[in-house]
């Protein structure tokens, strides 16, 4: 057995010694970084099945929990920065080509190790139950991708992208830190299991609290990308390197619902305020549903349609969000939709996003058109990014499908029959936009007619992912146990 | 500290906050924002806060700031000074401020708690310093110690985004 926080220690040391290799080290070629990365990475996905949890620990004067939420997000964690390591590998000649270097291998170490950090502070943020600890993860984790986004810094877009990011990125950040004063000046804790036995044992104002909790979702919206705080999300989306998108898509967006479940679990426990909170979610969860979905139409460049429907994806996971029932032993059903959900979604998106970031690779571009005839050309990519649009849409027999399926079934429970109906329509958008990505590489005419090769390590990981999408699609029972055999989330005793 | 003094500081902070947007020259918002530090600095002597307070004018009206200034002045910013309000943006961001400061100030009304007089403090000296130190690398260790990653990570973005040609 091994301490849970061994995790991250290690995490880091890798980051540290990547960065100390990458500076002493002769050679241009920096993939040999990158793999070494991914073999480390792995094995500690591996090990975290053998940690100890939570035993002898006080929750409330702690900052850091080892329940099954916090190893279950890490290990989301672990496998996301994978993957992009595997995208950045495949997105290297993109990126020399706009990083000013007198090497050809210059900023690439970097860029290998930059999201080993971003990991380091995901696997933070999933194990933080304390407003100080998810503050300064949540910062690490966004200070690092206010780098990677304007990695690309002879290309204009990159850097429009990363100041966009940057100014709301940091307006956010000052709307979540004023909320937690406010939740800190009533309580006067700044643990999470210490503010729910504040909230419990004494005589909170109800007004400013709910103020408190408002602020804090207002900052939590913009890392999760909820409609009204969506705005950055296209920009930056797409002027970002690739690798860098999908990390932000997957990786923040997990980080950024586990954080939310946990700051909210303690308000959401109270009665006096929960019908507000819950209805605030839910008018959250309806217009980010629509916006995404109805946004999402027109769009002609794949990694702006990515944007907003991660957008869309936020909603449906804000409809499980919203659907939380207060339970004493944990959050049931709408947990559960959550947890499942972020799997399938991580599977999808980070196979669509690799498979775009091969194919762009030849055709130079990343436009819906630049994917026509993909079926022609290279039959096992496209069958790799079918699966993926078939499983974002929800067809059947795809991991996406039974995500929704739970979603919407945590919602019918808590009663949110409109949220249901608003789910439903934008599912039928959302059809239309993915599958003219499918209709685009099976019944068009190749532009070109160049040979597509893969790396190896692309091809395995396009395979394994695949090959997932449908497994977790047809056998979802391994992780709906997982995540059903623990509570989401530990409530405090009263 | 004395009523007076509290308005004259808090007014002070917000009129300069508000010159910091309001400036159409660099140097000169800058500058705008050095004052407004200082009358946050003051806020926090009035809370018996001396380490907040005497931190906030060395770190952020002092080392952050001068650096601010010698960036603005080395990169002789002329193109703001010549930008046109955009009017639509104006009014939609002036409506949410005054939506927020209407919500701050109803929250206020109902909370009685917020009118109650602060706790004395203990009548023998409290060292802040010491105390600070103290909880950040006993307590407060692990927080502590990812905020220096931070300062890893930027350290390198830093230099990966400010250097002319990577090597």
């Amino acid at each position: 057995m091994i301490s849970p926080l061994s995790l991250e220690i290690v995490v880091l040391i890798l980051g540290i010694f990547m960065l100390l290799v990458e500076s002493f080290s002769k050679s241009d070629d920096k993939q040999g970084l990158a793999r070494f990365a991914i073999v480390i990475l792995s094995a500690l996905v591996g090990f975290s099945f053998f940690t100890t949890g939570n035993a002898g620990v006080d929750l409330s004067r702690a900052f850091y929990s080892a329940d099954a939420t916090a190893l279950f997000f890490k290990r989301i964690a672990l496998v996301t920065t994978i993957v992009v390591l595997v995208m950045a590998l495949e997105y290297r000649t993109v990126l020399a080509r706009f990083i000013p270097g007198v090497t050809p291998g210059a900023g690439l170490g970097e860029f290998y190790s930059l999201p080993i950090f971003t990991c380091a502070g995901l696997m933070f943020m999933a194990s933080a139950v304390d407003f100080l600890l998810i503050f300064v993860s949540l910062e690490l984790v966004t200070v690092s991708f206010y780098v990677l986004v304007a990695y690309m810094r002879r290309q204009s877009t990159s850097l429009e992208a990363g100041v966009k990011y940057l100014i709301l990125g940091a307006l956010s950040t000052g709307f979540l830190v004023y909320g937690i004063t406010w939740i800190f000046g009533l309580t006067g804790q700044t643990n999470l299991y210490a503010i729910s036995e504040a909230l419990h044992t004494r005589d909170i104002a109800r007004a400013p609290l709910l103020f408190g909790v408002m602020l804090t979702l207002v900052g939590l919206g913009f890392k999760i990308a909820a409609v009204p705080f969506q705005i950055w999300v296209p920009d930056v989306y797409q002027g970002a390197p690739t690798p860098v998108t999908a990390f932000l898509s997957v990786g923040s967006k997990a980080a950024g619902f586990v954080v939310l479940l946990r700051v909210l679990e303690p308000f959401l426990g109270l009665s006096t305020i929960n019908t507000n909170v819950l209805t605030l979610l839910a008018i959250l969860a309806g217009a980010t549903l629509l916006y995404g979905n109805l946004a999402a139409l027109p769009q002609d460049n794949l990694k702006r349609l990515f944007a907003y429907s991660s957008i869309a994806h936020a909603g449906y996971l804000l409809v499980a969000v919203a659907s939380v029932q207060n339970s004493p032993t944990s959050f049931g059903s709408a947990g559960v939709a959550v947890g499942y959900y972020l799997v399938a979604y991580l599977l999808m998106t980070l196979l669509s996003f690799l498979v775009m970031i091969v194919v762009s690779n030849h055709s130079r571009g990343d436009d819906i058109t630049h994917f026509n005839g993909l079926a022609k050309r290279s039959p096992f990519l496209a069958f790799g990014m079918l699966a993926a649009m078939l499983s974002l849409a929800g067809i059947p027999f795809t991991a996406g499908f039974y995500g929704k399926l739970l979603v919407f079934a945590a919602a019918i429970q808590a009663g949110k029959f409109v949220l249901v109906g608003i789910g439903v329509i934008t599912v039928a958008a959302g059809f239309y936009y993915y599958l003219r990505v499918v209709a685009a590489m099976y019944w068009q005419e190749p532009n070109d007619d160049t040979k597509i090769t893969l790396s190896f390590l692309s091809k395995f990981t396009i395979g394994t992912l695949t090959a997932l999408i449908f497994i977790f699609g047809i056998f979802p029972q391994p992780i709906v146990q997982s995540l059903r055999s623990v509570p989401m989330i530990q409530t405090a005793q009263h | 500290m004395a009523p007076v003094l509290f308005y004259f500081f808090a007014i002070m902070t917000l009129v300069f906050a508000v010159a910091v947007v309001a400036n159409r020259n660099p140097v000169a918002s800058a500058l705008s924002l050095v004052v407004s530090f200082l009358g946050l600095a003051a806020l926090f002597v009035g809370l018996d806060a001396y380490f907040i307070a005497v931190i906030q004018v060395l770190v952020y009206a002092g080392a952050v700031m001068v650096l601010f200034l010698f960036i603005i002045m080395l990169l002789d910013l002329r193109a703001e000074e010549r930008r046109r309000v955009n009017i639509f943006a104006f009014v939609g961001g002036g409506l949410v401020a005054v939506a927020f400061v209407a919500q701050i100030w109803m929250v206020l009304q109902r909370f009685e708690a917020g009118k109650t007089a602060f706790l004395p403090l203990p009548a023998e000296r409290i060292d802040d310093v010491r105390n600070v130190g103290r909880i950040l690398f006993s307590t407060h260790n692990l927080p502590f110690q990812v905020i220096g990653v931070l300062i890893l990570v930027a350290t390198i973005g830093v230099v990966v985004l400010s250097k002319r040609e990577l090597k």
